[in-house]
């Protein structure tokens, strides 16, 4: 065999030995390593980045659903405020309108009670001037009567009397 | 201020290692410091794990030898060489065999000090000793350990090895699956694995669901980095989750691996994965693993390409199969180099201050080499611990583009879809499409 070294250089012959312990000892590692450790790891860190992607995933959805729901919320504000307006100005129109109309009914029964009180006063007036002719008349029924019953106690007085009322009556 | 006290300071350590140094010379006869032996020496694997000159922590021996069966022990017995037991001595750390029968079986003591060196020979003629080798030395000649034992030369066999006789190596008379100091080292890393892991997969048990703390917080990234950059892309969406436990585990081995190499003391200090066998068993497992998962397509990507003229298909098919081997094989040099060069660097700046030093004679000069060196090093380490890395992401990477490339599946496949089709995965066809 040629040497290609000046000395010893013994690391370049791979001796069977240490061939095979290396072998066994890699082996044994990876088996046990692998069993005990390499694959528990494994699972373990994607098992917990599945979880990490899965929060982040949730996190997204519940903040879209929170700008979903801000943005609902917003719309129904607006919504209510513009339903508020139109409520209030319908009030004010139709209280606005009940005014008119109590005002106009308030007038028209004043104007009514004004009126049956001027017929109530026509009335009683003219049934007191009934009343005061009836009772006028009465009285110059007795008057005249006393004068009567004095006077006409002689002829010529009642004759008297009786040309002076026709005369009268003329 | 403290910065010159600490310059001070490290001036004073290392004058007076000189004088130990110096001192230790006196006494034994000066050896001159070889840079490239011992850096050779501190890269290669070894069956004891050396902590400092002289003091070793014994290792298991397990070796077998056709026709002579299994030998145990611990690599304590051999005595750094001073100990043969049963045709098996110590050899600069490795663990070397005498075939030759006639060699006494059972404990031998070698009383030499210097009873092994190496030596040119012939086939049947035995190591040329003596006068004869400054004539023979022109002719090309293969070169070998021989143990001086009473009177009589015996040639070394070192352990078999895995590059079919290419690179020097080859099937010898016996095989060490012994724990060297890279086995060990990658059982430590192994272990480190295991505990880290168990720990944070407990952490995603306990907290399940919940966001990661501490320790767990610290691998996640890693973890996610692997997965939605390395494997999601280079598989595919549809793919990938089979395959990321592999993925995970050559990166993370590597990574682990290249670290423990990084650390200067024990128990790290190996150089694991700039070991050109780690490497050959982490490219078998990819290659076995891609191809085991090869789908229709792929295979038929391999054999008889779509989408081109006939007469090109068995071209590529040549180049396509070629293709399977030279994958894996690039893996493995890659990150065997690179980790390699980076040891051999970090060692010989190290080495500057013994150069600089003259082996023990110049005090002044090993402390220019040990300011220098040092201040290097530092340097080289921080590059290597970005190598170590790149190096271990680079090779999951590659690991998971070709398996992507072997489990992608196409649709549909005619003549005019064929000049525009990727060979990416789904990560290219994402590109594309943004």
């Amino acid at each position: 065999m040629i040497n290609f070294f000046l000395v010893d250089f013994s690391v370049i012959r791979p001796e069977i030995g240490l061939l095979f312990w290396t072998v066994v000892i890699f082996l044994l590692v990876w088996g046990i390593l692998g069993a005990t450790a390499f694959k528990p790891i494994q699972n373990a860190l994607s098992v917990r980045e599945t979880g990490i992607q899965n929060s982040i995933d949730e996190a997204k959805r519940v903040q879209a659903q929170m700008a979903q729901l801000k943005e609902d919320n917003t719309k129904l504000l607006a919504e209510a405020r513009e339903e508020s307006i139109r409520i209030v100005s319908d009030a004010e129109a139709y209280a606005k309108q009940r005014r008119a109309e109590a005002i106009d009914e308030a007038k028209a029964a004043a104007q009514k009670v004004s009126a049956d009180a001027q017929r109530d006063i026509a009335n009683m007036r003219d049934q007191a001037m009934v009343d005061l002719k009836r009772e006028v008349g009465n009285m110059a029924i007795d008057v005249a009567e006393k004068v009567l019953r004095k006077d006409l106690k002689s002829d010529i007085s009642q004759t008297t009397l009786v040309n002076e009322l026709v005369k009268n009556l003329n | 201020m403290k910065l010159t006290s600490r310059l001070f300071l490290l001036l004073v350590f290392t004058l007076s290692f000189g004088t130990l140094f110096a001192s230790g010379g006196e006494g034994a006869e000066v050896e001159k410091y070889d840079p490239v032996e011992t850096i050779m020496h501190h890269i290669a694997d070894g069956n004891e794990f050396e902590i400092v000159h002289g003091v070793n922590i014994p290792l298991p021996v397990i070796l077998f030898a056709p026709g002579h069966g299994w030998t145990f022990g611990m690599s304590s017995m051999f005595d750094h060489g001073h100990h043969a037991v049963k045709g098996y001595l110590m050899n600069h750390g490795r663990i070397n065999r005498v075939a030759d029968e006639s060699f006494p079986q059972g404990h031998v003591i070698i009383k030499d000090a210097h009873a092994i060196d190496t030596y040119k020979y012939k086939v049947d003629g035995g190591p040329i000793v003596g006068e004869e080798t400054d004539e023979i030395s022109k002719e090309e000649l293969n070169e070998a350990d021989f143990l001086l034992h009473d009177g009589k030369y015996y040639q070394l066999d070192r352990a078999s090895a895995a590059d079919g006789g290419l690179l020097g190596g080859g099937i010898t008379s016996f095989y060490d699956f012994s724990i060297t100091k890279n086995v060990f080292a990658m059982m430590l890393a192994a272990l480190l694995l295991i505990i880290v892991f168990t720990i944070v997969a407990g952490a995603y048990k306990k907290r399940d669901g919940q966001a990661p703390t501490g320790f767990q917080g610290f691998m996640e990234p890693v973890f996610l980095f692997i997965r939605d950059e390395v494997a999601r892309p280079m598989i595919g969406e549809q793919h990938y989750a089979r395959f990321l436990p592999f993925i995970m585990t050559i990166f993370f081995f590597i990574l682990f691996c290249n670290l423990l190499g990084l650390i200067p003391i024990f128990p790290g200090s190996a150089n694991i994965t700039g070991n050109l066998a780690v490497t050959m068993g982490l490219a078998v497992v990819v290659f076995i693993v891609t191809n085991l998962n090869g789908k229709k397509d792929y295979w038929q990507h391999v054999f008889w390409m779509p989408g081109v003229p006939v007469f090109i298909k068995p071209i590529l098919a040549v180049v396509e199969i070629l293709g399977l081997f030279i994958k894996p094989f690039s893996l493995m040099i890659r990150l065997f180099a690179n980790i390699t060069a980076g040891h051999i660097i970090i060692l010989s700046l190290i080495g500057l201050i013994f150069v600089f030093g003259d082996s023990g004679e110049s005090i002044g000069g090993a402390t220019v080499g040990a300011i220098v060196g040092g201040a290097f090093t530092a340097f080289m380490n921080l590059i290597e611990l970005l190598v170590a890395f790149l190096q271990a992401f680079i090779f999951a990477m590659l690991a998971a583009s070709y398996i992507g490339a072997a489990v992608e599946e196409h649709d549909h496949h005619d003549e005019d879809h064929a000049v525009e089709h990727k060979h990416g995965g789904a990560y290219a066809e994402a590109v594309a499409h943004n």
